[in-house]
């Protein structure tokens, strides 16, 4: 396996160290976060399965609570930090997405809500969460996806560019709804969906909403910032030339997967199983392929 | 409940966790050890530590078994 330290796009210890300081100020930003884990857990409501063993990663406090709420006797509550896990209300584990220490067919339902954008090898994680299922077991997954924070990943490169002459990445870079169903499917999940839910923010100040984002220990943990301390003039550049009121756009990748289970999911039919004849149920005349078929009498 | 001296204070982990606990790098068995608070995962060599009731299952938190 080759290591990926030095080219993974994200700094994992980095973000580790957010999340255990933003386990004190994620009650600040809680209302959006409930409001992400509505959007996502309404999707339960689209199935008739009963669950009773959840995993759910990187909940923040907003997923546990809510999946007990419906009557899920185990829910576990795995972040990258041990206080963040401490506060999300399941059995708490500290867990690294890209390790995860549970044993096969642990769960019949996995939630990943606000951490899958940080992961370095996200193929791997989904093959890891799909062998935690339990065939016919769920996974559910949300994580921002583009356009998010556009308009503040645009000024800050062209505040920089301006102050500097080139510009470092400050925000993350996120999947595009494109790349979720062929994720889903490389890591060997059934009936996979990926779609799209927008949650509309307005911040008044572009300042509140880099707050808030410090305050869910969403500051940019990527490995290729850059170390040096950014002119004290980029910040305020880039925040005047954004729009007020600010849209920042959450837009959310919604994954959907089940474990394979043949015994109880749609299949398609062996060939040669069928029981009627095409040319019967339309009525007409069947040809062999390769026979044309004879001009009409004169 | 807010201990946090490197001490190893006995606290229960939920039995159903230690059920399906692996070792995150080797996906191996673990072994439980109430009196240091630890799990133990015997093929890495790593004993992963336990605070406040929290597992944590992260290699570079861990003991190394051979130091």
């Amino acid at each position: 396996m080759p290591r990926m330290a030095e080219t993974a796009p994200f700094d994992r210890r980095l973000l580790r160290l957010r999340r255990d300081r933003a386990a004190r100020t994620v009650p600040r930003v809680m209302p959006l976060l409930e409001a992400v884990a509505e959007l996502l857990l309404d999707r339960l409501n689209d199935t008739t399965r009963r669950f009773h063993r959840a995993l759910e990663i990187g909940g923040r406090g907003a997923i546990a609570p809510r999946l007990s709420a419906r009557g899920i006797g185990l829910v576990v509550s795995a972040d990258l930090s041990a206080a963040m896990a401490a506060r999300a209300g399941g059995v708490a584990v500290a867990a690294d997405e890209e390790a995860l220490p549970f044993a096969e067919g642990s769960f019949d339902l996995v939630v990943a809500c606000g951490s899958l954008h940080w992961v370095n090898d996200l193929p791997g994680t989904l093959l890891q969460i799909r062998r935690l299922l339990v065939p016919d077991g769920l996974f559910l997954g949300a994580m921002p996806c583009l356009p998010t924070l556009s308009p503040l990943r645009l000024a800050l490169a062209e505040a920089e560019a301006g102050l500097r002459g080139g510009a470092s990445p400050r925000v993350s870079p996120f999947p595009e709804l494109q790349d979720g169903a062929a994720l889903l499917q490389r890591a060997g999940f059934a009936l996979p969906v990926a779609d799209r839910e927008r949650l509309d923010l307005v911040y008044r100040d572009p300042l509140a909403l880099l707050a808030d984002l410090r305050a869910a220990g969403e500051q940019s943990a990527l490995r290729a910032r850059d170390g040096r301390t950014p002119p004290r003039a980029l910040f305020g550049a880039a925040l005047a030339a954004l729009p007020s009121p600010l849209r920042p756009g959450l837009e959310l990748l919604v994954l959907t997967g089940w474990a394979p289970d043949p015994a109880r999911q749609p299949k398609p039919a062996r060939p040669g199983s069928a029981t009627a004849r095409l040319a019967d149920a339309l009525g007409t005349v069947e040809h062999k392929a390769g026979e044309r078929a004879a001009p009409p009498e004169a | 409940m807010t201990e946090t001296d490197p001490a190893p204070a006995p606290q229960a982990v939920d039995p159903r966790l230690l059920e399906i606990l692996v070792c995150p790098l080797t996906k191996g068995p673990l072994r439980y050890d109430p009196e240091r608070g630890e799990l133990v995962s015997e093929r890495a060599g790593l004993a992963y530590p336990i605070r406040d009731g929290i597992p944590i299952m992260l290699p570079e938190e861990a003991r190394r078994l051979d130091a």
